[in-house]
């Protein structure tokens, strides 16, 4: 198992054992972790799983991917560097620990 | 494993009418049915519509038999999946973010949601729908569409015929030459605007897709500009008419609404319980399986989301109107890469700004006769009317 920590826009903190190979949207979706929309289901068509990568985790999350700039330019909430959708961060082992911060609004 | 059961009992007219109970019954006894009056195997679950939506490699958008194609003399980016849809559809997103409405477009929309409020006469019943509803909705979108010029009336009427030719699962020829005609009186609109636009550009759809570096070809940019009108006036028509109902025939979650400036939520629940966007289909692309019914290669399944949003599952006592969920899981915007383009828009126009103007104007609005709404649609619903008594 991978263990994510979610940090909601309060300061909420939600540990989440997920599984390997899924990814960080829906590891919130299927633990009911609130704060992450993903209406899009994880298309790269909506910007409703938007997340900031806490600044441990930035190196081991890498870059953005192919198209997500674009779609984050439509996110509800202020960009910042560490800004990712979390349906495009897939958990691996070396993910482990991983803490992702949410912004205040998502729709 | 069996193929779908089939239910000779429903027709069009019993769905247009009233599909609510009929959906409850097939959520509990056939939630995967083949309907023949409409040609389709209706979806009922919420997880089987979500599933499908979320699966564009087994359930494809490019429905060969939709009366869409006719309707919009285009093969739009509502039937397409992959690269191509993205492509078309990334053309004019930005158009639609958050940021721009807030920082380009929300004045605006208070501007002209005053205006229209401000023609209404107090002390009388007025039909909230054609006042209001509609108009609003089709003077914002001119706006964000970039095709200024054109009345309320014209952006209404396309609308309308749009979605009465894209939801003319009858095929009757009637609605398409009505449909022709409006294409050809957009044609001419878009193009003059789209000259316009290349002068002197903004920030509307229009004028982001023509100005673009690398624009999507011409015909496709008409057809992106006709689903925004078809998508864009009568959904949130219906949403704010239906929410109205709502909060007017449940006058505690109203108060409570107000006190908790709560419109965000009844906004949500209101294109949960009905959702202007009932229905939508998808060809089966290869042998397959949802909930234990084989579904042939070639089968056109049809997304229930109506349905779906009142699943028991889900939602306790989804027949009613409750602002106040724990959670609203609905798929009123649907789901998957085809997710509304217009959702941000639409919450923010509809819920931020539209309810809590209208009903901060009047206070003490009261629908007289809340039996005489006539809803009405099956592929697309909301009611018909909404007359209230202003003061």
């Amino acid at each position: 198992m991978v263990k994510v920590t979610y940090v909601a826009a309060d300061g909420t903190r939600t540990d989440v054992d997920a599984e390997p190979g899924s990814n960080v949207m829906q590891t919130a979706l299927d633990n009911d972790v609130d704060g992450i929309v993903g209406e899009c289901g994880g298309a790269m068509m909506c910007a409703t799983c938007h997340c900031y990568v806490d600044e441990d985790w930035t190196g081991a999350t890498g870059a953005r991917n192919d198209g997500e700039d674009d779609m984050l330019d439509c996110a509800a909430d202020e960009v910042k560097p560490s800004s990712r959708l979390s349906c495009q961060i897939k958990l691996t082992e070396a993910l482990d620990g991983l803490v992702v911060h949410l912004p205040e609004e998502q729709a | 494993m069996p193929l779908a059961p089939v239910d000779e009992t429903v027709s069009i007219g019993d769905l247009v009418r009233d599909p609510y109970p009929i959906y409850r019954r097939m959520r509990a006894e056939t939630p995967v049915v083949r309907v023949p009056s409409v040609k389709r195997t209706f979806l009922t679950k919420a997880a089987h519509t979500k599933m499908v939506k979320d699966d564009v490699v087994r359930f494809s958008s490019n429905d060969p038999t939709t009366p869409m194609e006719p309707a919009f003399r285009a093969h739009t980016l509502m039937r397409k999946d992959g690269e191509e849809h993205r492509r078309e559809r990334m053309a004019m997103q930005k158009a639609f973010t958050p940021k721009v409405i807030k920082t380009n477009w929300a004045q605006l929309y208070r501007d002209i949601t005053d205006r229209y409020l401000d023609r209404l006469p107090r002390g009388e019943t007025v039909d909230l729908y054609s006042e209001i509803c509609a108009p609003v909705s089709a003077r914002i979108l001119t706006h964000i569409l970039g095709l200024e010029g054109a009345s309320d009336e014209e952006m209404m009427r396309w609308s309308q015929q749009l979605i009465d030719g894209a939801g003319n699962f009858g095929w009757d020829p009637k609605l398409f030459e009505i449909t022709d005609k409006a294409n050809d009186e957009m044609d001419v609109h878009i193009a003059a605007c789209a000259e316009r636009l290349r002068a002197e550009p903004n920030d509307s759809a229009l004028s982001l897709m023509v100005n673009a570096a690398d624009p999507i070809p011409w015909s496709q940019i008409v057809a992106n500009i006709k689903i925004a009108i078809g998508g864009g006036i009568n959904e949130p028509r219906d949403a704010m008419a239906t929410i109205v109902y709502g909060l007017l025939t449940n006058p505690d979650q109203l108060e409570e609404v107000r006190r908790q400036e709560a419109w965000g939520a009844a906004f949500e629940e209101g294109i949960r319980w009905v959702a202007p966007i009932q229905a939508s289909s998808r060809l089966v692309m290869e042998d397959t399986e949802i909930g234990g019914i084989d579904i042939p290669k070639g089968d056109i399944v049809m997304s229930i989301q109506a349905s779906a949003n009142r699943d028991e599952e889900l939602f306790e006592e989804g027949e009613d109107y409750h602002v106040f969920r724990d959670k609203n899981p609905h798929q009123a915007f649907g789901t998957g890469p085809h997710h509304c383009a217009g959702a941000h828009i639409a919450r923010r126009t509809v819920g931020e700004i539209m309810m809590p103007e209208l009903f901060e104007r009047f206070p003490n609005m009261s629908l007289p006769d809340p039996e005489a709404i006539v809803w009405h649609g099956f592929g697309f619903r909301g009611p018909l009317s909404m007359p209230v008594t202003l003061n």
